[in-house]
């Protein structure tokens, strides 16, 4: 494809917005999604270890991780919608094109997902009273993998321009069946989701400190999980950067000398900070060190992932996405910033505080004034964003 | 010169790729209207369980909201996604005209989204393991939450069908898109058609309850409350229609098919009829029972109004400047958006659109047939299935004629000019017009070797 021709299909419409705020945007919420994604790909594989192995402490284990799969799963699907969202608006050109061409894929990722998902809940609520259940986690660890690998073909095909009509017309007739899924690279795909092993370790170890506070006596256990987490972390995170090294020498033409730049300096650097994860780990609440420090990491990851992109796009293409034409407006864009700051955060700290302190307490938990506070907070913010919806609305009808 | 920004096109030969977008977003309605209803009516229930100190009915929520959890929202929150993906894949410009004019809508209500996954999670869990007071500020944050992510989408939608404002065109700015006369209307009737269906999915849940007299006590409760919503609903939608602009009332009545308004009254009408016999005898109500009203809600009731939707915009797709064929085909000055049509009669679409492959660019004896495919497939295939199957099959449009020389003037005769109601214009020159009345009169042989 011309660079002519990427311009040309951008969305006549513009931006509402400066390109940076929607990459930044894209950078930060992909990396919570990413996150929720290897929290739950590794909660499904240790439930899966644990059915299989089937002894002691990772029968428990199993039961636990089966828990926190089943809530990982909608996060990693609710966090995935806004990346979705950015990810058009500033690369409509080529995550439209990716699409279109595996569109079998791009919707048949909703059926496989949805089948993971009820398989998971089926298994869950049959819990203990089923035979095959090897199979059936494994069978939603498979499916979770190829959601993951359609995600991945599909954020590939768009970094691709060049081959996008070889693929669309082969040998000059078109083929409008979107049945293929034109390009993948295992190393990319490994690293992506190889990612779960540290991040899961990380995980692991937090878990212990949750359960210590809860007053868990069974010291055992807790060892026998911290020792697993760490493990997970260091072997993880250094297979990981393995193969990352992979992965960088194999990338195409057009992202030209990426891998010795700044940019991948910082993933090589974030891969080993994973590694070095149980370093930072202390006892009580330092037992969630870990888990911080690997959602630091994830996102320097998310921003070399990026870096890449532009790469690929500006120095591979000279496709330049500062200069996506903008039409400011100003009241979406506030609307959104000041719901996501004020509303967004005062709901959430109140959402996690009061489940993290009612799960910790015995018996029915009564809100410190703190909590209690957040919680009448949020619903005064609630009713503050009703009111500037149909005041908002009420002007638009008479002006 | 000059490139229409114009993507591969997606063609799926057994439904359509209309069809595919269709269902998925029908059962995303039948999910999502459900799940924000049923947040409303969890929230008044755990009220008044908590404020008249009722275990039972705290318990009712609770499973309520485990029904919720397993059906609506992983159906709700997959097909949400699902319904983006369908649309790129089906009309990549027309979605990314919504895309970009309502990013930040759109991610406010990612936002309410995120604040109702969670808020569906803590109503389950700790329901009977924290205090009344944080309890019901759980609940009211979840169910303000739900509707709210109603509010956007409702604005959005009705963007999708009609600009809010005339002076979006001239002026834009995402609120005179989003605001419109039949705004407030469409917020109650679907509001009441959300509870409605809520009260179907609750009885599904009341049909499980062990204890007769509290089972009975919920079915006609949740029968009250349905039946309220139906009727109020249907009032509403009276009024939305009266609030229209008397142009879009005639468009009404030519558009829709004929039998959509029964359709309507009748589907309503048994629904009404089943909340009375159930707060006759309440006994009735048995898990089949309710789950066959849901389903039937699915296929009477959404399906046809999805349907009318469709045509209503026809030829457009979105904001009443994107046709369904993805092609733009209005100015909006505010935007700098330009029609494309101009500039497609006078290069023509083969030489300009990025996606034809070099061979097709100009027609000629030896690629006749297979010019005029890649313009079916182009300007035709969004509506049309391009043989006998798929929606409004081609070979049933033309009425079994195969001659090209008549097709060819139907084509130049109607189409290029667009006289055809609901069509768009489609701006062939004359060598392509050629090449497409060729193809479709060859079309169902060309069909069997085609792809
Ligand atoms: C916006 C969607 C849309 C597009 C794009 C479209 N059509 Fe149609 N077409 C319709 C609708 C709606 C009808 C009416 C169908 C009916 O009455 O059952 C129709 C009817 C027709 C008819 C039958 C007219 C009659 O009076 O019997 C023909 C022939 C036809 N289309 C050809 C085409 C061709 C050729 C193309 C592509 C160049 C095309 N259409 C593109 C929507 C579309
Ligand atoms: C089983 C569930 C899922 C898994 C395992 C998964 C995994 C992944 C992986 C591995 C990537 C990176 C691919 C790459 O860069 O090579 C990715 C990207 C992405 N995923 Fe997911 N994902 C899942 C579900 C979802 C859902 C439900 C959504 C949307 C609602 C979503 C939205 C995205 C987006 C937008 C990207 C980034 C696209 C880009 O920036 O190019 N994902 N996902």
């Amino acid at each position: 494809m011309e660079l002519e021709t990427l311009y040309a299909l951008r969305s006549p419409v513009g931006l509402p917005s400066h390109p940076i705020v929607f990459l930044v945007l894209l950078v930060l919420t992909w990396a919570l999604h990413i996150l929720a994604v290897y929290v739950m790909l590794g909660s499904t594989a240790l439930a899966l270890c644990g059915s299989v192995l089937a002894g002691g402490h990772w029968r428990r284990l199993s039961a636990a991780m089966l828990e926190t799969a089943k809530v990982a799963v909608s996060i990693a699907i609710v966090l995935g919608v806004a990346p979705l969202l950015f990810v058009q608006v500033i690369y409509d050109p080529f995550w439209y094109v990716s699409n279109v061409l595996s569109a079998r894929w791009a919707i048949g990722f909703i059926g496989l997902l949805l089948a993971a998902y009820w398989l998971l809940y089926y298994r869950y609520f049959r819990n203990g009273r089923e035979t095959a259940s090897h199979l059936t986690l494994a069978t939603v660890l498979g499916l979770f993998l190829l959601c993951g690998f359609i995600m991945h073909g599909l954020s590939s095909e768009m970094l691709r321009p060049e081959l996008w009509m070889r693929w669309y017309a082969p040998g000059g007739h078109i083929d409008p069946s979107g049945s293929a899924l034109h390009d993948y690279n295992p190393w990319r795909f490994l690293y992506f989701v190889g990612l779960m092993v540290p991040v899961t370790g990380a995980w692991l170890v937090g878990y212990r400190g949750y359960l210590e506070r809860c007053g868990e006596r069974d010291t055992a256990y807790l060892d026998w999980v911290t020792a697993l987490g760490k493990r997970c972390m260091s072997a993880g995170g250094l297979f990981s950067l393995l193969i990352y090294v992979s992965w960088m020498s194999t990338l195409p033409a057009s992202a030209g000398g990426f891998a010795a730049s700044a940019g991948s300096l910082i993933a090589v650097v974030a891969t080993l900070a994973l590694a070095a994860g149980p370093l930072v780990c202390r006892a009580g609440s330092g037992y969630y060190r870990p888990m911080l420090a690997a959602g630091v990491a994830i996102l320097l990851i998310a921003a070399s992932r990026e870096a890449l992109r532009l790469k690929i796009l500006g120095g591979g293409f000279g496709y330049d996405i500062l200069t996506y034409p903008v039409h400011f407006d100003t009241y979406s864009t506030l609307l959104f910033f000041i719901t996501f700051a004020v509303l967004g955060g005062s709901t959430v700290a109140f959402s996690i505080a009061l489940s993290w302190e009612a799960g910790k307490a015995q018996g029915i938990y009564t809100a410190s004034p703190r909590i209690a506070r957040l919680g009448n907070a949020s619903l005064v913010a609630l009713a503050v964003w009703l009111a500037q919806y149909f005041l908002f609305g009420f002007l638009t009808m008479i002006g | 010169m000059e490139i229409p920004g114009l993507y591969p096109t997606w063609y799926e030969p057994l439904l359509g790729s209309g069809w595919v977008l269709g269902i998925i977003a029908v059962i995303h309605v039948l999910a999502s209207h459900t799940s924000v209803g049923a947040a409303l009516v969890s929230t008044w229930l755990a009220t008044v369980a908590v404020r008249q100190n009722r275990p039972e009915l705290l318990d009712y929520v609770r499973r309520y909201g485990v029904f919720l959890l397993v059906f609506s929202y992983v159906l709700g929150s997959i097909t949400g996604p699902g319904i983006w993906f369908s649309a790129t894949v089906a009309s990549p410009r027309g979605l990314s005209a919504l895309i970009h004019s309502y990013v930040w809508w759109w991610a406010t209500e990612w936002v309410f989204f995120l604040i109702e996954v969670i808020g569906i999670y803590l109503l389950v869990y700790l329901a009977g393991r924290v205090d009344s007071r944080s309890y019901l500020q759980v609940a009211w944050i979840f169910g303000v939450a739900s509707w709210a992510t109603m509010l956007i989408i409702v604005g959005i939608l009705s963007f999708m069908l009609w600009p809010g404002q005339e002076s979006w065109f001239t002026e834009g700015g995402s609120l005179a898109g989003f605001f419109g006369p039949y705004t407030v209307a469409q917020i109650l009737t679907r509001t009441c058609f959300m509870v409605m269906a809520a009260a179907l999915a609750g009885n599904l849940i009341a049909s499980g309850i062990e204890e007769p007299r509290f089972r009975r006590e919920m079915t006609r409760t949740l029968a009250r409350v349905g039946m309220t919503a139906a009727i109020l609903g249907s009032l509403f939608f009276q009024w939305g229609l009266a609030t229209l602009p008397e142009s879009a009332q005639l468009l009404l009545k030519t558009r829709l098919p004929g039998y959509f308004v029964p359709t309507l009254w009748a589907i309503l009408a048994g629904i009404v009829a089943y909340f009375a016999a159930l707060l006759a005898q309440p006994d009735w109500l048995k898990p089949s029972l309710a789950a066959a009203m849901m389903v039937a809600l699915l296929i009477f009731g959404i399906w046809p109004e999805e349907r009318a939707r469709e045509s209503m915009r026809k030829p457009f797709v979105a904001g009443q400047f994107v046709y369904a064929n993805q092609i733009i085909a209005r100015d909006v000055p505010a935007l700098g958006v330009r029609s494309e049509l101009q500039l497609l009669a006078e290069q023509g679409i083969l030489k300009s659109h990025p996606f034809i492959p070099d061979p097709l660019r100009r027609v000629n004896p030896g690629n006749q047939l297979e010019a005029g495919q890649a313009l079916a497939l182009v300007y035709c295939s969004n509506c049309h299935g391009l043989g006998e199957t798929g929606p409004r099959p081609m070979t049933r449009m033309l009425a079994g004629n195969r001659n090209a020389d008549e097709i060819e003037r139907l084509i130049k005769g109607a189409l290029v000019t667009g006289n055809m109601i609901n069509m768009p214009r489609i701006p062939l020159t004359d060598e392509e017009a050629r090449a497409l009345a060729l193809f479709l009169a060859g079309l169902p042989l060309w069909q069997a070797v085609g792809p």
